[in-house]
């Protein structure tokens, strides 16, 4: 049976009829169309989910969207524009951290979170800061500059 | 997640609203905590009655407080606020707490709750090894109904705590020791973000003389039903001054106290054999903290 929520994704304020045991992950993709958080694992182990809750970076895939409900979600979608993106964002196109892309969002969702945290990481931070999630592409190492490089490291 | 006899998802503002629900449904109620072992639950089969989902996030229980020289840990705290606390960076009877919070990903420790990881009577989990080590007590609230427990004493099987339908851990409790103590917490794990293969948490304390007056030896990942305490390694350091001999052969004596499970991530002979290894580092982890 179907309830009707109200999620705040990106600043805005959405009304949504979910299932009780709808993943937030789902209805980012499926409900709002907001495509950019990707399903990999869908279990809490790739990390390409990862979305912030009141600024704090989790898995999507982890949480009821039911239990989002009064919470700031903020997606990759909420990030920068068209125009002119994040640094993160910017960052990783500059140092070409992206192969097939997968995991990109996630990623950035994450680095944002190190950042904010830590504004000025050691490669060492960083590789344990991204901890959570999974690059099957690239061996991590263009993604570890890329953050270094937002950081102006 | 499927949950295919899901009928309520209950978010409730007090408690009392909590007894409601779990009277409705009794054991097919499950309390939601941070949430990020449920897909571990269901992909065991485990969820396959629920009925209801409790989800406790705004009852509050979060937060640490000192008291008495030790801590009061609400079981609503995530891995993340405990991470901050700053005792865990100056105590060293603290280490094993500390280093096993090293482990999770960030995305883990801002969802998951030190309450919710023990209820989840996980054998694979971090904390609850660390916890145990450091003689962890807890108070659970039913109905307005208080009980103190050994954190021992909750666990009662695979995935099985010991807690009533609607009884919730209110908060993790240590209690500072007297004397010169230190703990030490190591995991083995596969990936950055797996579950322990094997872990090991070691507690010890001295006497005025420097001879082991206290000793608290846990391991998880694996080992057994549930976090196992090894007091055959325990016995060996009792009383004795702490060599790298003597260590070696405490860690040797987990053997007798654990009974390793074979799965994908590793079989069991391994296990064992990872088990003594990775007690011994702890020991010495733990011993080095006091020197």
């Amino acid at each position: 049976m179907k309830q009707l929520i109200a999620l705040e994704v990106n600043g805005d304020m959405h009304e949504i009829a979910v299932e009780a045991d709808a993943t937030l992950l789902s209805v980012l993709r499926d409900n709002l169309g907001l495509i950019g958080t990707k399903r990999g694992c869908d279990s809490g182990g790739c990390g390409c989910c990862t979305v912030h809750i009141d600024g704090k970076a989790m898995y999507s895939c982890m949480m009821y969207a039911l239990s989002a409900q009064g919470r700031k979600i903020t997606t990759i979608e909420g990030l920068g524009s068209a125009e002119k993106l994040d640094p993160v964002q910017d960052a990783f196109v500059k140092e070409g951290a992206v192969q097939c892309g997968y995991c990109t969002c996630g990623m950035i969702m994450t680095a944002k979170q190190l950042l904010h945290d830590n504004p000025h990481p050691v490669e060492e931070a960083i590789r344990h800061g991204i901890a959570g999630n999974l690059c099957r592409c690239t061996g991590y190492h263009k993604i570890v500059e890329a953050i270094k490089t937002a950081a102006g490291n | 997640m499927a949950l295919v006899k899901l009928k309520e998802f209950c978010i409730p503002d007090k408690p009392e609203q909590v007894d409601a629900c779990v009277a409705k449904y009794g054991e097919n109620a499950l309390i939601l905590a941070g949430g990020s072992f449920i897909h571990g639950l269901e992909a065991r089969g485990l969820l396959s009655e629920v009925e209801a989902l409790v989800d406790i996030r705004k009852l509050g229980f979060a937060g640490v407080t000192a008291a008495a020289g030790g801590l009061h840990i609400g079981a609503m705290t995530t891995f993340a606020q405990l991470e901050q606390l700053p005792e865990l960076g100056s105590a060293p009877w603290l280490g094993a707490l500390k280093d096993a919070l090293t482990y999770p990903p960030m995305q883990i420790k801002n969802a998951a709750t030190v309450g919710g990881c023990l209820a989840a009577a996980c054998p694979f989990f971090d904390i609850p090894t660390a916890l145990l080590a450091l003689d962890c007590k807890l108070s659970t609230n039913k109905a307005g109904a208080k009980r103190e427990m050994n954190l021992a004493d909750l666990f009662s099987g695979l995935f099985e705590n010991s807690l009533e339908p609607g009884e919730l851990i209110i908060e993790a409790k240590l209690a500072k020791p007297a004397g010169r103590a230190a703990s030490a917490f190591i995991k083995l794990e596969g990936t950055a973000n797996d579950l322990a293969i094997v872990n090991a948490a070691a507690y010890i304390a001295l006497d005025g003389s420097g001879q082991c007056q206290e000793a608290r030896i846990t391991l998880g990942g694996g080992v057994g039903d549930n976090v196992v305490r090894s007091s055959s390694a325990e016995q060996v350091l009792l009383g004795q001054k702490l060599t790298e001999e003597l260590l070696q052969r405490a860690a040797d004596a987990v053997g007798q106290d654990i009974q390793p499970m074979a799965d994908h991530r590793a079989s069991a002979a391994y296990r064992l054999a990872m088990a003594k290894v990775f007690t011994k580092r702890a020991l010495s982890l733990a011993l080095s903290r006091l020197n």
